[in-house]
């Protein structure tokens, strides 16, 4: 039960306080201490109090890679990890009428320029999954058939020589949590004469700028292509950085229209439709990281939300 | 926020730092977390990213078009039985409004969407041309309390209105 202060979407409260329902039906998730979200503390701060065990925080969200690795040898607190449904994936931007990031085989070429595990190691220190393209092997709609878009710069040099982008400076937008991805992604094209630029995401779009770095996750009950594919590529998507797509719209109203029993081939297809395409610079899955103090078992959640039912104190 | 107006029951028991988690989360979703951690809804989604049912402990596709939800039996916090009229009281709500939703329209049910509440524990929702994003659009649409409706409702007071504020 939500006791006091408020979170919105463009503002909370400095404090938010759940308790439990003691009423509550559901005896496995019938929750057992009050949860405070402490909004005062900055992250910093929160998991420097998670790892000297001071006692003000237990559990910080949504750390970054290099946040997770420096955290402070610690006998009082950890970092806790979490195979979420989540994608960090490259938006190309095809705004322009004569954006060569229009023709799939270049975009093709650049998937095949990336070492996405030398990407992930290097840029991530090792956080995550390398996956084919939206969805992790194992999940609802994982096609077993598919693998990642395979490592081959020497094939990728002759297409993006062909299309003009022989010695190029790629530019990628990204958060500044992942300037180390754009810095390894400029390492494997430096193998091929390319260089990338990590241009922050805190300003203005420019409007001559390559790849978009997005991370997204799916917190549907299986039902991933509404929640990550359709906001990427389909007409009604925030993220998409070009024209409509007709072929995918077609696609997702055929899932749409799909009785419930059949709609995990359809997904299958659309998986294999973005990556037949291209449709995105294919990166890897990052876990979602916790500093977690050690008088706490918490949970974490595949679908990224800080739900906390059945975190309890230890003992 | 006093404990009456949240329908707290009280009961006494004494929060301290021996019970309290206390939790920094930075994520622009955090509304949403504390929406699913304090609302129901028909189903969720568990730890391991599976759906769940949640207060509708079954459901059945009939046809290719209806969905009929068999409901849990369960009461509020502030007392109030749940039912199928407290399900469909959250499906006339949430139609009340163009675009509730703040991640997208995606989540909209259609307006020739429609729901019965057949008797106490059964609701059958009708979907013309069939719709297999049902059940997720069911995850978005929370079930609380005459109390919540009559009181807050998703109306943002800034605006007065629900659209994007649900």
């Amino acid at each position: 039960m939500l006791t006091e202060g408020v979170s919105l979407i463009d503002s909370r409260s400095d404090r938010v306080v759940m308790e439990p329902n003691p009423t509550y039906w559901n005896p496995e998730r019938k929750p057992t201490v009050r949860i405070v979200y402490d909004n005062g503390i900055g992250k910093d701060e929160g998991i420097k109090s998670v790892a000297s065990g001071d006692g003000r925080v237990d559990v910080v969200f949504d750390l970054t890679p290099a946040e997770a690795k420096t955290f402070p040898q610690s006998d009082k607190g950890r970092i806790q990890t979490k195979k979420a449904k989540t994608i960090l994936t490259g938006v190309f931007n095809e705004t322009k009428p004569d954006s060569v990031w229009r023709d799939p085989a270049v975009r093709q070429a650049l998937n095949r320029a990336i070492d996405r595990q030398f990407v992930l190691d290097q840029g991530a220190h090792g956080y995550g999954t390398v996956i084919p393209a939206f969805i992790q092997p194992g999940r609802y709609g994982a096609d077993p058939g598919m693998s990642p878009i395979p490592h081959d710069p020497e094939a990728a040099r002759a297409v993006l020589e062909k299309a003009g982008l022989g010695g190029r400076e790629i530019m990628i937008v990204a958060s500044p949590s992942w300037q180390g991805v754009v810095a390894a992604i400029g390492q494997c094209l430096s193998k091929i004469g390319l260089s990338a630029r990590f241009v922050s995401d805190r300003g203005a779009l420019p409007e001559d700028f390559d790849v978009k770095i997005e991370w997204y996750f799916d917190w549907t009950p299986q039902y991933p292509v509404a929640c990550v594919h359709r906001e990427f590529f389909g007409k009604d998507a925030t993220l998409r950085q070009g024209p409509e797509d007709p072929e995918f719209d077609a696609l997702y109203e055929k899932l749409l229209h799909t009785p419930a029993e059949r709609t995990e081939e359809v997904v299958r297809e659309v998986e294999r439709y973005i990556q037949d395409r291209s449709k995105a610079l294919f990166l890897y899955s990052p876990f979602t990281l916790f500093a977690v103090s050690d008088r706490v078992a918490f949970t974490a959640y595949d679908t990224c939300m800080s739900e906390l039912a059945e975190t309890r104190i230890k003992g | 926020m006093d404990a009456q107006a949240t329908g707290d029951p009280g009961g006494g028991n004494a929060w301290g730092p021996h019970n309290t988690v206390t939790v920094v989360d930075p994520s622009p979703v955090n509304w949403l977390s504390i929406t699913w951690n304090t609302m129901e809804e028909a189903n969720r989604v568990d730890h391991d990213g599976i759906g769940q049912p949640s207060l509708a402990e079954s459901w059945r596709w009939l046809d290719g078009e209806t969905l009929e939800l068999k409901m849990r039996d369960a009461v509020y916090q502030d007392g109030e039985p749940y039912n199928a009229a407290m399900f469909k009281l959250g499906f006339d709500k949430v139609q009340e409004w163009t675009n509730p939703h703040p991640p997208g329209a995606f989540l909209n049910f259609a307006r020739d969407v429609t729901c019965e509440a057949v008797d106490d524990r059964t609701i059958r929702m009708r979907f013309p041309g069939g719709d297999s994003a049902a059940l997720m659009k069911l995850r978005g649409m929370h079930l609380p309390s005459t109390r919540f409706w009559n009181e807050w409702g998703f109306i943002d007071p800034k605006t007065g209105s629900a659209e994007g504020h649900w």
